[in-house]
C-alpha cells in the first residue's frame, strides 16, 4: 500500500532551538496513529509543520502523492488534510450550526449538497444536534471539542489530526468521544493521527505510536510495544536508577496494561 | 411574521420615512443636511461591511472617500467630463486604492492595516498639498456640476443610490460570505484550518468597502461642487467609525441610523453655538457608555423580537 502520508527528514528550529530534528515516518490511509510525547517534544509543532501553520526548514512531506511544501494551511485542507487545535478555537460570537457551515463552505466541499445543511448532518454525528442553534461562547468545554472535529470533519479530510482531544475533559465525556473517533474511522475510513496524554484511552484507540522526545522520533511501532520501551520510558519517568521496589514502575510505567 | 419578512418591511417604511422628508420639512436646508447625511450614511455601512464583519479596524476610511471624491474632481473640473461619468469612476479608482493597501497589509496578522490605512490617508492629504498644480492645493478643485441641478432631486439620487448600498451589503452580509467575514473576526487560524482563504476574503471585502466609500464620495464632491484636502482627514474616519458605533457594529443598518442621527444632531446643536462640541461629546459619551452595542440595531432588534 502506498503511504497517504510520507514525512521525510523534516526540521525546524526556532531559533536556537531545534524543535523537530530530521522526523521520517508514514501513515497509511484508514490508519489510526498516535504520537505521544512528553510536553516540549515538540508534537504540536510537527502538526503545525504538516498543515502549513509553520514552514519547514528542511526535509519533504508529501500527501497523497504530492509534496505540500510551501502550501498555506487552507490549500493543504482543501487537498484533504484536516486538524484541530489544541485548545478549541471556536468562531466567537457565532452559532454552533454557523461555525461548522463555514467550514462547509471550503472549495473542496462548497458543491456538496446545501452548506447549511450539510453542517446539521455534521452536528448530529458529533452529538451537537440539539444545541445548532446555541451561541458558542456559552458551550461547554466538551461541547467545545465536539464542534473542533465536526469543523475539521465538514472538509471531508483523508487524514484528520487530532491535538490532545480528551485534554480538559471529565472521564465521562471522554468514552463517548473516543467512541466518536472509532467510529468515524470505521464508517468513514478516515485516517487519523492523534496526540493524547490520557494513554489508557490514546492505547484503546490507536493500531500504532510514534513517540517522540525532543524534537526526534525515538519509537515507532505497536502501543504494547511502546509503553515499554526503554526510551519512551525515560522520556516519561527519567533513567531508570530504579531500586528493587521500583520495580512495578518498570514493568508497567504507564499504568496501560 | 416570519423574520425576515418583518425586516423587509421595516426597511421599506424607513426608506418611505427617508424619502418623505423634504415633504415633511419643505425647507432646502434641511434637504442639504439630509443629502450629506446619506453621504455618511454610505460611508459608514461601508466601513461596517469590511471592518464590523470581519474586526480588522480600517482608521483610514477617508482614504477612499478621498480618491473617489478627487476622481471625480478631475474628470469633471481638468477634463471636462459628465459628472455621472464619476459614479462609475469614483468607486473603480476606490478599489484600486484598496488593492494597494489591502495587498501587502491584510496577509499579516497585528495591526498593520489599520496603521496603513491611517498613514495612508495621512500621506495623500499631503500629497494632494504638494501638487498643488493639479489638485489645486489647499483650496481643492472648484466648480464641478452637479449631478442632479435641484437640490431635491439630488436628494433622491443620493437616497437611492444609498439604498442600494445599503441593500447590496445587507444581502451579501447575510450569504455565506457573510459568514466567512465574521468567522474571520472570530477566529483567523480556525478559518484557514476551516479551508478558507482567509486573504482573499478580506481584499475582497475591502474591496467592496472601497467601491461603496468612493461611490460616497463622488456624491458628495458634487453635492458641494468642490473637493479639498479635508476629504482625507483622519478625523473624517474617526467621525464615521463613531457613527458605526453608535448604529452598532456589524449590522449595516445600523451604522445608516448612526450617520444620519448623528449628522442631524450635529446640526440641531448649532443653536447652542459654543457648548456644540461639549453637548455633542456628552451624548456619544452617554450612548457609547450605557448602550456599548450601539443604539439603533439593538433597539430594532428588540422591537423585532416584540413583534414576531
Amino acid at each position: 500500500m502506498t503511504p497517504l502520508l510520507r514525512v521525510e527528514g523534516l526540521s525546524k528550529r526556532f531559533g536556537g532551538l531545534h524543535a523537530v530534528k530530521n522526523i521520517s515516518f508514514a501513515l497509511d490511509p484508514g490508519s489510526v496513529t498516535g504520537l505521544l510525547g512528553p510536553n516540549g517534544a515538540g508534537k504540536t509543532t510537527v502538526f503545525n509543520l504538516l498543515t502549513g501553520f509553520l514552514s519547514f526548514d528542511t526535509g519533504s512531506v508529501e500527501f497523497d502523492g504530492r509534496p505540500l511544501a510551501g502550501l498555506p494551511p487552507h490549500r493543504i485542507v482543501n487537498r484533504g488534510l484536516a486538524r484541530t487545535f489544541q485548545l478549541a478555537r471556536p468562531f466567537q460570537g457565532m452559532t454552533v450550526l454557523e461555525n461548522v457551515e463555514v467550514a462547509c463552505l471550503a472549495p473542496r466541499v462548497n458543491r456538496e449538497g446545501r452548506p447549511r445543511q450539510r453542517a446539521r448532518v455534521l452536528l448530529d454525528q458529533v452529538g451537537l444536534g440539539n444545541k445548532a442553534d446555541t451561541v458558542v461562547d456559552v458551550l461547554p468545554y466538551g461541547d467545545l471539542r465536539r464542534l473542533e472535529i465536526a469543523r475539521a470533519l465538514a472538509t471531508r479530510p483523508r487524514l484528520l489530526l487530532l491535538d490532545e482531544p480528551f485534554a480538559g475533559l471529565g472521564t465521562s465525556e471522554i468514552q463517548p468521544l473516543a467512541d466518536l473517533i472509532s467510529v468515524l474511522h470505521q464508517r468513514e475510513g478516515l485516517a487519523i493521527l492523534i496526540i493524547e496524554h490520557k494513554l489508557r484511552e490514546l492505547m484503546r484507540l490507536v493500531r500504532a505510536v510514534i513517540a517522540m522526545d525532543f524534537g526526534e522520533v525515538v519509537a515507532v511501532g505497536e502501543p504494547a510495544m511502546i509503553v515499554r520501551h526503554p526510551r519512551v520510558v525515560e522520556a516519561y519517568i527519567g533513567k531508570a536508577e530504579l531500586g528493587q521496589g521500583d520495580t512495578d514502575i518498570a514493568r508497567d510505567p504507564l499504568g496501560a496494561a | 411574521m416570519r423574520g425576515s419578512s418583518v425586516d423587509w418591511l421595516a426597511a421599506f417604511l424607513a426608506a418611505v420615512a427617508l424619502a418623505a422628508v423634504p415633504w415633511l420639512f419643505a425647507n432646502n436646508y434641511i434637504v442639504g443636511v439630509m443629502t450629506v447625511a446619506l453621504c455618511f450614511g454610505i460611508w459608514a455601512a461601508s466601513w461596517d461591511f469590511m471592518s464590523g464583519l470581519t474586526g480588522r479596524e480600517n482608521f483610514g476610511h477617508s482614504l477612499f472617500i478621498g480618491v473617489g471624491a478627487y476622481t471625480a474632481g478631475f474628470l469633471n473640473v481638468n477634463y471636462g467630463l459628465s459628472p455621472w461619468w464619476s459614479l462609475v469612476a469614483a468607486p473603480g479608482t476606490a478599489v484600486l486604492f484598496s488593492l494597494i493597501m489591502g495587498f501587502p497589509t491584510l496577509r499579516l496578522k497585528g495591526p498593520y492595516f489599520a496603521l496603513a490605512m491611517l498613514s495612508g490617508a495621512a500621506v495623500m492629504q499631503n500629497l494632494t498639498i504638494i501638487f498643488s498644480v493639479y489638485t489645486g492645493g489647499q483650496d481643492g478643485l472648484n466648480g464641478l456640476d452637479p449631478i442632479l441641478d435641484s437640490p431635491l432631486a439630488y436628494y433622491y439620487l443620493t437616497l437611492l443610490l444609498m439604498l442600494a448600498a445599503v441593500v447590496i451589503l445587507k444581502l451579501l452580509a447575510n450569504s455565506s460570505w457573510g459568514t466567512i467575514l465574521r468567522a474571520i473576526r472570530g477566529d483567523e487560524a480556525s478559518c484557514q484550518a476551516a479551508g478558507i482563504n482567509v486573504t482573499f476574503y478580506k481584499i475582497a471585502a475591502l474591496m467592496i468597502s472601497a467601491a461603496f466609500a468612493g461611490l460616497g464620495g463622488a456624491l458628495y464632491a458634487h453635492y458641494q461642487l468642490q473637493v479639498g484636502p479635508d476629504l482625507f482627514a483622519i478625523v473624517l474616519s474617526i467621525n464615521i467609525i463613531v457613527m458605526v458605533y453608535v448604529g452598532g457594529l456589524g449590522s449595516i443598518y445600523g451604522p445608516v441610523g448612526g450617520a444620519i442621527l448623528l449628522n442631524v444632531l450635529t446640526e440641531s446643536l448649532r443653536a447652542v453655538s459654543e457648548y456644540r462640541l461639549w453637548v455633542y461629546t456628552l451624548i456619544l459619551i452617554f450612548i457609547l457608555f450605557f448602550m456599548p452595542q450601539g443604539l439603533i440595531a439593538p433597539l430594532w432588534r428588540r422591537v423585532r423580537g416584540l413583534l414576531q
